[in-house]
């Protein structure tokens, strides 16, 4: 039977295939000589000093552990400031606000384009006064929310966030929390077409360095995601792309900033980025490690940074939702508390995990809980908080991160050939990347190359699966109660104040002005996130519509 | 013999996840189908349109964000309005009661996330056999 000279040589030991899930080669066993050239105080460093490889902080979690975030957001601002307000008490001190799909685009709850969508996948956000809801049980100088937000609706909810402060008395630069602004990957990394169909790129571009330059000289306290390097994950990108199109994004980003006047050595501090942990775990973990060391090196050597907080990587985890399964979902459970130790033993400073009914619905008040008991299991039970970097000084992980950083920056190189990452997404050469890390990813799986428990081995018949609780959504209630908020949202302001600051943003769009205070006076004047939106496309001579939507 | 099967896919509404349906229309290329992919934020008139004009023997959908009640609907009624008899496929992530929702509705079949390509290539099959 057994055909051994057609046997696969990854199948010669128990079925395994010694490399990364990037494909570096794993030897047996790692000795002294494979970190024979490491020099301590250039390659690692003490935590919380430069390269900054075995930490951002010189006591990590011995002095603060990681923030445990959790993912609210559903139907109308009211009913998901009810449940922040219910869930900081549980013991949740940061919030990841997912927002639905219309709001995302920058579309009021009540457009013809928003119909079956609204509140579904997060809480819909269409006025000033709906962001006011949003901070009702909450202040925004003491609890951090991070808003799954990009360019061009992040300029809006900046602008929000600034006159719920100011409305409140807090000065700005007292204002915490963590401002998403990645213009590309925010959508899930896909391709140029869901960037481009509702809002210009450049515009888009011309947002995003308008909410940098408004964070850095006006919100010192506010961190500002610059890549949302989990959703490109997501797409299916393997660990080395993942850590260099984030890279590159960012330096991508940086340049314009520069471009645009702003010093390096203020907006940079508070840059951060959102990370995925996926299921290789010394992967991972070498993956954080090498990109803070990389991040360093570059911030310091191209950008001339002098400032030792801009050389600092920060970062928040999702674990991966691509790693879960449909199937036997309970397994999920475990491979989401594999990735927050990888995590914790990255180094993150805030981490997310995503449900295990992933594969099968948005995420219920019992699976997110789970979501939050697995990280206080690890924080508060493991012990593997109580030193810093543990894994520091292992000949693999440390030659697995010497390896990760050269093959990242070869790729930061090719993207560099290309002319940086934003021309890499104009020109689809980023969407070809990604589409061949998806087909592989589906051959692998076919192929049993890849192990996916549950899926390619130790199936189930569907009848022998643990019935679940399943998210059950009310879009049709939701969308029909927002747009009577709106009738009167809209019927109860001063028309010509309102007309007034439509044409306030038409010229300032067409002067160039840094448009998140000029969003903040039509918000004040009670126009919405879609009027808002609108006005500035009809600036750029950009229209979508058509058939009625 | 026999010419090639077409096949018509695409996203609708605003959810751009497309990880899913980019992969199944590759899947489907390299086992013998002829694949029109529609890309993102399609709405039911222009996919029942482009069914028509294309000729097509099958329409697949693809949803992660919950809209796919919603959207499907509006599908199999601008079908029935347009006299358009093709099988209808969905996939993405779908609660299992909503895939019978959509059964029940008229689609002949609910790809999960998990399916092997094998899988899918026979299911397709008997969908259009």
């Amino acid at each position: 039977m057994a055909d051994t000279a057609h046997t696969p040589a990854w199948k010669t030991k128990e079925e395994q295939v010694f490399e990364t899930g990037a494909g570096l080669d794993i030897k047996e066993l790692y000795t002294p000589e494979d970190i024979v050239g490491l020099d301590y105080d250039r390659d690692l460093g003490a935590p919380g000093e430069y390269p900054f490889t075995r930490g951002p902080y010189p006591g990590m979690y011995r002095e603060r552990i990681w923030t445990r975030r959790f993912q609210v957001g559903f139907g109308t601002p009211q009913e998901t400031s009810e449940r922040i307000g219910y869930l900081a008490e549980t013991g949740a001190n940061g919030f990841v606000i997912t927002i639905d799909l219309p709001t995302s685009y920058g579309f009021d709850s009540d457009d013809p384009i928003a119909r079956g969508e609204v509140g579904v996948t997060g809480v819909a956000i269409s006025t000033l006064e709906d962001m006011e809801t949003l901070y009702s049980n909450t202040s925004p100088d003491s609890v951090s929310y991070a808003l799954s937000i990009r360019p061009p609706v992040s300029a809006v909810t900046l602008a929000m966030l600034s006159c719920v402060a100011e409305k409140r008395g807090i000065p700005l630069d007292r204002v915490v929390g963590t401002q998403q602004n990645d213009p590309f990957y925010q959508m899930s990394g896909g391709p140029l077409q869901t960037h481009v169909q509702f809002f210009p790129l450049e515009g888009i571009l011309r947002l995003c360095v308008d909410n940098i330059e408004h964070i850095s000289t006006k919100m010192p306290r506010l961190n500002w995601m610059v890549t949302n390097g989990y959703n490109l994950r997501e797409t299916g990108v393997n660990a080395v792309q993942d850590g260099a199109f984030s890279l590159s994004h960012a330096f991508d980003i940086f340049r314009m900033c520069v471009d645009r006047g702003l010093d390096v050595n203020v907006f940079a501090r508070r840059a951060s980025f959102f990370l995925s942990c996926s299921i290789d775990f010394f992967e991972e973990i070498a993956k954080y490690r090498a990109m803070r060391r990389l991040y360093a090196k570059t911030m310091q050597e191209r950008f001339a940074a002098t400032n030792p907080e801009c050389w600092r990587m920060r970062f928040s985890v999702q674990s991966a939702g691509n790693t879960l399964t449909t199937q036997q979902p309970q397994v999920n459970i475990i491979r989401a508390a594999m990735e927050c130790l990888a995590a914790v033993f990255g180094g993150a400073q805030s981490v997310h995990l995503s449900s295990y009914d992933e594969g099968l619905g948005l995420p219920t008040e019992e699976s997110s809980r789970i979501n939050l008991r697995t990280q206080q299991v690890i924080a508060y039970e493991t012990g593997v908080t109580k030193t810093v970097d543990p894994l520091g000084g292992s000949y693999y992980v440390e030659d697995l991160t010497n390896r990760l950083e050269s093959a990242i920056a070869d790729k930061i190189a090719e993207v560099e050939e290309h002319g940086g990452l934003a021309n890499c997404v104009r020109t689809g050469w980023l969407e070809r990347e990604i589409n061949e890390a998806r087909y592989k990813n589906q051959r692998d799986i076919d192929s049993n190359r890849r192990p996916l428990i549950g899926v390619n081995r130790y199936r189930i018949p569907p009848e022998d699966e643990i019935p679940i609780k399943i998210h059950k959504i009310k879009a049709s209630e939701w969308g029909e109660r927002r747009a009577d908020y709106l009738r009167r949202y809209r019927a109860e302001r001063d028309q010509t104040a309102w007309a007034d600051a439509m044409a306030r943003i038409d010229r300032a769009w067409k002067e160039g002005a840094n448009m998140v205070p000029v969003l903040m006076d039509a918000l004040k004047n009670r126009v919405t996130m879609g009027e808002c939106h609108e006005a500035m496309r009809q600036a750029q001579g950009f229209s979508f519509r058509k058939g009625g939507r | 013999m026999g010419t090639r099967k077409r096949v018509l896919l695409a996203k609708m509404g605003l959810d751009c996840h497309d990880t899913g349906i980019v992969t199944v229309a590759q899947m489907m290329r390299e086992n013998g189908y002829e694949v029109i992919y529609m890309g993102l934020h399609n709405y039911a008139d222009a996919v029942v349109n482009t069914a028509i004009a294309e000729d097509v023997d099958l329409i697949g959908v693809s949803f992660l964000s919950g809209q796919h009640e919603t959207q499907t609907r509006e599908l199999l009624d601008a079908m029935r309005q347009a006299e358009l008899n093709v099988p209808v496929m969905c996939g993405g992530i779908i609660p299992p009661d909503d895939a019978q929702e959509l059964k029940r509705m008229g689609v002949a079949d609910v790809i999960e996330p998990g399916t092997l390509t094998e899988d899918l290539v026979s299911r397709i099959g008997s969908i259009l056999s």
